[in-house]
């Protein structure tokens, strides 16, 4: 039987850093995959001239070589910064809602962000200085959380970061109205919310303010050859490092002790076992608990079935025959909705007919030549917030897919008055169906749980150690304690990937 | 920090709260319900049903189309479900080679949910032989995922498709006629089918029996001149009438066909976007043969194979028997998708791959031939579910 140090249960971004983290700790680390390509969700495709970024909108505090981002950082650690080429995306955002008559541009660099908004919204800078001085300590809080583990002083908190705890308790509204932000700004601020895909009332002000400042501050950033780069180069680091990689291979069983019901082993879709007594599944509980092992304590079993399903996914991607001047496309980055109130947003993205919210994106405008001259293209994406999509059979799936993508057309071209029908010359659609595909995961949820009030990011970061329930099982991609979106991915697994190695030390290999 | 932060009118009630998000998760978890958690999950399983992956299929029928094309007729192991147009990859093992092929189904998508999926194979190589001269009834094939963008496009195609078939390119258009029947799609379908002579058309029949106020076909002989049949080529003066109108050219049939045609629609000025072509299996290459040697990762294991100069990398994989993925064996899927190690190779036709695949020295051994010894990291074939 081979046996391993760490085994690793999918090649998403959390699970690719996990596998590196292992290797670096001098585990002998085997990372198995069930699809033929590293990566999940960071992948890319091709259709006739076009080659399609299949997820990533921008990476989120990565930041150029003189203002590098925590990511930055970590890739350096991790030795796959050098086998990827950036790019900075352009302006941070245009967010359109037609019923409110909102249309604002919103650019890079908090100063700016600030002038900006004072033009929309004369007297908004006091309130909107503010929230990015308490966002910058939420920052510097958990960058202090994170440099004693997690082990935060609770006297050196208070003392040095005080803002950040007495605000850290209270939804992204709560905080918004506390600060007495002008209405319309606050419903500008709002925007990003669909990048973690909770409502605001529900949503932590700490995550979504942490979140915001590092894209503001830092810029955004996108590889140039796709996020499928990214999952290469760290595919190239796991070799290096002598790891072992198995695609096109499902784990299909844990095996456990039957005396403390820790991990011993992995058994994969041949019927090979593995024996190994530390995992990182890069996947959700829900799969693990559920049917990945046997014997599941009753404990295991409330906490996972307490948890919330978050965003399941849709993305329409076009290759258009025209030029994003042609076609009238004039940014890189849209966030389009019904209402910029999230909680209203939020219950109307429970239904397919309800549901026309997107947040939209043209490559081309920050990577001019991403596609052949005279072409570009671009990506469409909402979530739902219900598990609406388990009710379309398989002869209503085409239609239901069609139905979704068309309005999806149509409200871009109402809202931003762009012409983008006539020029489709490569279509694809991604629904919930598609991600259950590729990534198994349930309902198609691209967002993990979801980051409801009593389940953010803070409470699962100071429940890390406590979530730590079977011995040698820890977890690493959306599903874990920094929540979904690709840098929250790569943190989940660079916690987990270094926790293993600690674990391996106390817990002996 | 120029501002204090505080919500209620105490700030110590701040930070109270900030204590209590704990607990109160805490309680949340073990408030969950004890009941069992879910094995499977509807969207979980539509999405097997679109996309089973492998799985086993029972020869049940052969029928007889023409002198060199015959249609099988399997029962799969699961119900599934395709957009009419697209292929399966039909595996066997044959005289001790894992051997695939890529052929578009025939039947309608209806028949799939019903475990029924028929395939129309044309004699012309290795596999089709092995297929017309020695499978029958009752024989076990492994099938694959149904693949492929030869498809219907409702957002971006026009609301008329010109289908241009070749000889057994008929196939795929024989499926989306049956699927315009079905009411599973919804444009208008012209057909215009090239053949030697009338004895060589697959389906005459039953394309006539599909003709409708939505289903037009055209018959048009090269080698015979005959009433109620267009004479020669599929030329601009046959495709005029048609080009008045906003159409959908979808075009499947041999190379030779492709450029004729192509040249033909020149004059038309198509944009890309109205053109649609089904790609061809990856042949042989002409030239000196030599032997390479390729070593091969799998898995935990390395396999030591010879290789043709002429023949595709994945050619000498299947020769050797070895479980390897396949699908398209065009170039264009990359489910072979492997990381060469070291070695020199070219690649038939357009460079499909992805940029970063380049970048980090990737191939698809389907349209790649070696042009040294070589070494390579190749996926196992996925396990049948």
């Amino acid at each position: 039987m081979k046996k391993y140090d760490a085994v690793v249960i999918g090649a998403g971004n959390g699970g690719l850093v996990a596998a590196i983290r292992l290797l670096q700790g001098g585990a002998k680390t085997l990372l198995v995959e069930k699809h033929n390509l590293p990566g999940g969700f960071a992948t890319s495709f091709r259709r006739g001239r076009f080659e399609f970024e299949a997820s990533l909108h921008e990476l989120n505090d990565y930041g150029p070589d003189n203002n590098k981002g925590d990511v930055h950082v970590l890739f350096e650690e991790l030795g796959v910064a050098d086998k990827i080429d950036w790019i900075q995306i352009p302006d941070a955002y245009r967010v359109i809602c037609q019923n409110e008559k909102l249309d604002a541009r919103m650019p890079f660099g908090v100063d700016a962000f600030i002038d900006q908004m004072e033009k929309y919204v004369p007297g908004s800078r006091t309130s909107m200085r503010k929230f990015f001085d308490l966002a910058e300590e939420v920052r510097l809080a958990q960058a202090y959380t994170s440099s004693v583990n997690g082990n935060a002083d609770s006297k050196i908190m208070v003392r040095d970061y005080g803002n950040f705890v007495r605000a850290g308790s209270y939804s992204v509204n709560e905080v918004f109205k506390a600060l007495k932000m002008p209405l319309k700004a606050r419903r500008i601020l709002s925007a990003y919310w669909c990048y973690l895909g909770a409502s605001l009332d529900d949503m932590s002000f700490v995550h979504y303010a942490s979140m915001v400042n590092r894209y503001i501050m830092r810029g955004a950033s996108t590889p140039k050859m796709r996020s499928h780069e990214i999952s290469l180069a760290m595919v190239e680091r796991i070799r290096e490092l002598g790891g072992d990689i198995l695609l096109n291979t499902e784990a299909v069983k844990i095996l456990t002790s039957p005396k403390d019901g820790g991990v011993e082993g992995v058994v994969l879709d041949n019927g090979e076992e593995i024996a190994t007594h530390h995992i990182v599944a890069n996947c959700a509980p829900h799969l693990v608990y559920g049917k990945l092992m046997d014997h599941v304590k009753e404990e295991e079993i409330k906490s996972t079935n307490a948890r919330k399903f978050a965003g399941r996914g849709f993305t329409m991607f076009l290759g258009l025959d025209a030029d994003p001047d042609t076609l009238g496309v004039e940014d890189y980055n849209y966030f389009l909705y019904d209402t910029t109130d999230s909680v209203k947003q939020y219950e109307m993205m429970k239904t397919i007919e309800g549901n026309n919210a997107q947040a939209t994106v043209c490559l081309n405008r920050a990577l001019p030549d991403a596609s052949p001259k005279g072409t570009s293209m671009m990506y469409f994406t909402t979530l739902y917030m219900d598990d609406v999509w388990g009710k379309v059979s398989p002869e209503n799936y085409q239609k239901v897919k069609n139905y979704v993508a068309d309005k999806m057309i149509s409200r871009f071209e109402r809202d931003t008055g762009a012409h983008i029908r006539e020029h489709i010359e490569e279509i694809s659609i991604a629904t919930p169906m598609t991600y259950a595909r590729y990534c198994l995961h349930p309902e198609g949820v691209i967002y993990g749980y979801e980051s409801q009030y009593w389940d953010g990011l803070m409470p699962r970061l100071q429940m890390m150690n406590e979530d730590y329930k079977v011995r040698g099982l820890r977890f690493a991609g959306g599903y874990s304690m920094r929540l979904s979106g690709y840098s929250s991915a790569y943190f989940s697994g660079d916690i987990s990937g270094r926790q293993t190695v600690g674990d391996i030390k106390r817990e002996g290999k | 920090m120029s501002f204090t932060f505080k919500k209620q009118i105490f700030g110590f009630l701040d930070l109270l709260r900030f204590k209590k998000m704990v607990p109160n998760r805490r309680k949340k978890l073990e408030e969950g319900s004890s009941s069992p958690l879910p094995v499977s999950y509807a969207v979980n399983v539509t999405a097997k049903i679109l996309h089973p992956g492998y799985q086993k299929a029972v020869l049940e029928k052969i029928e007889v189309n023409t002198a060199d094309t015959k249609t099988y007729h399997f029962i799969t192991e699961h119900p599934f479900y395709f957009e009419a147009g697209e292929y399966v990859s039909l595996a066997a093992k044959i005289e001790g080679s894992e051997v695939s092929r890529p052929y578009a189904i025939s039947s309608s998508p209806k028949e799939a949910l019903e475990k029924k999926v028929s395939l129309t194979i044309k004699k012309v190589g290795f596999f089709s032989t092995y297929m017309f001269d020695k499978a029958k009834v009752g024989d076990t094939f492994l099938l694959g995922d149904p693949s492929g963008n030869f498809v219907y496009e409702p957002l971006k195609d026009a609301k008329h498709v010109l289908a241009l078939a070749g000889g057994s390119g008929i196939t795929p258009f024989y499926s989306m006629a049956q699927a315009i029947r079905d009411q599973i799609n919804d444009y208008d379908l012209t057909i215009i089918y090239g053949a030697k002579t009338e004895k060589d058309l697959i389906f005459k029949k039953e394309l006539d029996t599909l003709k409708s106020s939505r289903v037009h076909v055209v018959y048009v002989l090269s080698e015979e001149k005959k009433e109620g049949y267009q004479h020669g080529f599929i030329t601009k003066e046959i495709l005029e009438p048609y080009m008045k109108e906003d159409v959908t050219v979808m075009m499947c049939g041999p190379e030779a066909m492709y450029e004729f045609v192509t040249k033909e629609l020149e004059s038309f000025h198509l944009p890309i976007r109205r053109v649609k072509k089904e790609a061809n299996c990856v042949a042989s290459r002409k030239g000196e043969e030599k032997t390479y040697q390729l070593t091969v990762h799998i898995g935990f294991d390395t396999f030591q194979v010879p290789a043709s100069s002429n023949e595709t990398i994945l050619v000498a994989l299947e020769r050797a028997s070895l479980p390897v993925p396949s699908k398209c064996r065009a170039g264009g899927c990359g489910f072979c998708h492997s990381k060469l190690v070291s070695g020199k190779y070219t690649i038939a036709g357009a460079d499909k791959r992805r940029l970063a695949d380049l970048k980090f020295g990737y191939i698809h051994p389907c349209c790649t031939y070696p042009d040294s010894d070589m070494e390579l990291i190749v996926p196992k074939r996925e396990e049948i579910h």
